[in-house]
């Protein structure tokens, strides 16, 4: 049992070429479905394995596996490693650390580079980790590289040096329309939690060779400090944000919580599309947590984000940036949000929004006939 | 009597996001240029632990690392009706990231035991990372929730309910326990006329403030300064930049009659291919 870390550690030691190269990525898991995020990193993580020339492996934890770990190296994964106990079914923190922490005690020396989802899950259990092998953490990263770093501070001499194939993890830094660099070279495993919805998946490749390796799972009294009594999950969101092809967006410019009624009449002309809200909004109580967009609420990449009376402060803009197309809607031509929309109308949302409504609307009824048209060619076809 | 014993909460003072904050040439914040204030998500820990001593009893006693000027935000805290605080300020904590805040953190908790509850907030909004609660947690070897948007105390026990993508959790824990405390839990209340009295009260008389904010450095709390500040932080940024502005490329329609600048997009734009 290693729970007695408590104790003050040595000052960190230099460890200047990575001798172990292997990238891990902590997978998420809900009811035994592999979570977005965690495809999302595995694209990320494989190509910072390629970089360091090291090997990608996935470590999946939960209950009752099938093919999820085939899943996995499909995705790009060339070695799973898998903890499956009628314990882990559910995520809990205490648990899934020990069982992590436990098998990376395994390795000597230890992995190169650790990564997770910046989701709750990500970000309540990477911390403890890092806090128990002392090394360190950067939050919520946008882009992740491989790189060298010579270190020349005189302040700090002990960590003087050059180390090439550093993680970079790459992240937006407070109220500034500034990108920060962040490195931690003298420690392995070098961590970092990424932001859902921004790094790029690797397609499906079922093809693709990989390990699997099962995990022992030793849990003790004192993981099992916390018990999960109810698990609620919003059955009425018909599409998730982080999956929808359009989301229509409010601000505060709706004036009032009524406005997203609106807002869900707009949505409701498409398919696939979900509700998207300011934290100005979400804070005021108008919508529910769920539907915020930005950097402490959901990063997102429909192919359109209408944002409706949203000024586009960058705290939300780093959440929907990367949308393929952004309509904006805002009354006033210096709001923010017409920097980077790519189409904007100036106006009131109570004037434009049901025009376009009613626009689309009448394009809406002629391309259900299309669609229904081509079904029934296709069903001759098939006859 | 009262179920619960201490109540520890951790507040950090932060730039004022409304005033620009200077940055340094190594990308940390200057916080001499800016103005200052009690960070924003610190403020729904200040209230759970406000709440939990009304309903539960207890002792509040607030815990913040930074400079002296911090001070502020302890009187605040003060007014809105915490019973003490304590302010670890020592010049070898400047640089620490998120492991060497909560190595200094930590050892300050050990120095002030025993607590049955620790409350912090989400994330500060210069730190941003959401790490110093669960890193603190995991050197204490006590249990944590994390996202807490509610929660009462029964039988020595906390329930409570956890965001979780998608919905939410309700889950149990043994005390002591850590609690990181969602933005959606309820606002701070208003500062009480007792607190406010109080404070008047400490600003003229400097040893009785000094007994109610307790400032102490890393010698009292016995923590090793080789862990602590720059030499303890296992993370630098290297590098900053700035971000690329789009700008430029939008198409923006304005002026015009409603009907023809939403028909600009919609012919314009590929939105149709979206339509039901
Ligand atoms: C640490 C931190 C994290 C944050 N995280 C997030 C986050 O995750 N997500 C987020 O969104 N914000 C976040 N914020 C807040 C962010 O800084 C802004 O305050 C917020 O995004 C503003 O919301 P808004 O655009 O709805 O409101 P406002 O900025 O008030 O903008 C309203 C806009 O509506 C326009 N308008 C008004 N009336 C009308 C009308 N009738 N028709 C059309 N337009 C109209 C106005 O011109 C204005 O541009 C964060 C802030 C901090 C400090
Ligand atoms: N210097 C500090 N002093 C007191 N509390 C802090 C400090 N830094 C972080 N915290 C606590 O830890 C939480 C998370 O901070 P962070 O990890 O910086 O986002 C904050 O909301 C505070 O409750």
């Amino acid at each position: 049992m290693n729970t007695n870390k408590a104790q003050e550690k040595q000052p960190m030691k230099e460890i200047i070429t990575p001798s172990n190269k292997e990238v891990v990525v902590i997978a998420e898991q809900v009811n035994g479905e592999i979570q977005t995020v965690t495809v999302e990193l595995l694209g990320a993580g494989r190509r910072l394995a390629d970089k360091l020339g090291g090997k990608l492996s996935c470590f999946l934890i939960g209950s009752e596996f099938s093919n999820q770990p085939q899943e996995l190296i499909a995705r790009g994964a060339d070695v799973v490693y898998v903890a499956d106990n009628p314990a882990l079914k559910d995520y809990r923190v205490l648990p899934y650390k020990k069982v992590i922490v436990d098998w990376i005690n395994n390795f000597c020396p230890p992995p190169h580079i650790m990564l997770m989802g910046s989701t709750t899950t990500g970000r309540d259990l990477a911390p403890r980790i890092a806090s128990y092998f002392q090394t360190g953490l950067t939050a919520d990263c946008t882009e992740l590289d491989i790189g060298p770093y010579e270190h020349t501070n005189k302040m700090d001499p002990d960590k003087i040096g050059l180390y090439p194939g550093c993680l970079y993890a790459i992240r937006p830094s407070f109220g500034e329309s500034l990108k920060a660099r962040i490195l931690g070279p003298w420690k392995n495993p070098q961590m970092a939690t990424a932001r859902p919805g921004v790094m790029i998946p690797l397609d499906i490749d079922s093809s693709r060779k990989g390990e699997i390796i099962n995990v022992p799972v030793n849990l003790t009294e004192n993981e099992l400090k916390v018990d999960i009594l109810e698990i609620v999950r919003e059955i009425n969101e018909t599409v998730k944000l982080a999956d929808a092809n359009v989301i229509v967006s409010g601000g505060f410019g709706l004036g009032n919580a009524e406005g997203f009624e609106l807002m869900n009449e707009l949505a409701n002309c498409f398919e696939g599309s979900a509700l998207g809200a300011s934290r100005k909004v979400v804070d005021l109580g108008w919508i529910s947590y769920q539907h915020q967009v930005g950097q402490t609420g959901k990063t997102v990449r429909p192919k359109i984000y209408i944002a409706c009376g949203i000024s586009g402060a960058i705290q939300h803009r780093v959440g929907m940036d990367k949308s393929s197309l952004i309509i904006a809607i805002n009354k006033d031509p210096d709001a923010p949000i017409f920097k980077f929309a790519h189409h904007g109308i100036v106006g009131d949302v109570y004037h434009i929004v049901p025009e376009m409504i009613k626009q689309l609307k009448v394009h809406t009824k002629s391309t259900t006939n299309i669609k229904e048209s081509s079904n029934t060619e296709k069903e001759y076809a098939s006859v | 009597m009262s179920d619960i014993g201490n109540i520890f909460v951790l507040v950090k003072q932060v730039p004022d996001q409304s005033a620009k904050a200077g940055i340094n040439p190594d990308g940390t914040i200057d916080r001499s240029k800016a103005k200052r204030m009690i960070n924003p998500f610190d403020r729904f820990a200040l209230q759970a632990a406000l709440e939990t001593k009304k309903k539960y009893g207890g002792r509040i006693t607030v815990i913040s690392m930074g400079p002296p000027a911090a001070e502020e935000i302890l009187l605040e805290s003060l007014e809105h009706g915490v019973d003490q605080c304590k302010l670890l300020s020592d010049r070898r904590l400047a640089a620490s990231d998120t492991l060497a805040t909560s190595y200094a953190i930590w050892k300050t908790v050990e120095y002030l035991k025993p607590f049955d509850l620790i409350f912090c907030g989400l994330q500060t909004t210069d730190g941003d990372t959401a790490q110093v609660g669960p890193s603190l947690a995991e050197r204490l070897d006590i249990p944590q929730v994390t996202y807490c948007e509610d929660f009462r105390i029964e039988n020595k026990k906390v329930i409570a309910r956890r965001v979780i993508e998608g919905g939410y959790q309700w889950v149990s824990s043994s005390l002591p326990c850590l609690i990181t405390v969602a933005n959606s839990y309820h606002h701070l209340e208003y500062k009480n006329i007792r607190g406010a009295k109080l404070v008047q009260e400490l600003l003229r008389n400097k040893d009785k403030k000094d007994e109610l904010i307790k400032t102490i450095n890393l010698d009292q709390v016995n923590a090793d300064p080789i862990l602590c500040g720059l030499k303890g932080s296992p993370t630098i940024v290297a590098k900053t930049d700035k971000v690329a502005e789009i700008g430029g490329s939008c198409f923006l329609q304005q002026g015009e009659s409603v009907d023809s600048m939403v028909q600009e997009v919609v012919s314009k734009t590929n939105i149709l291919e979206f339509t039901r």
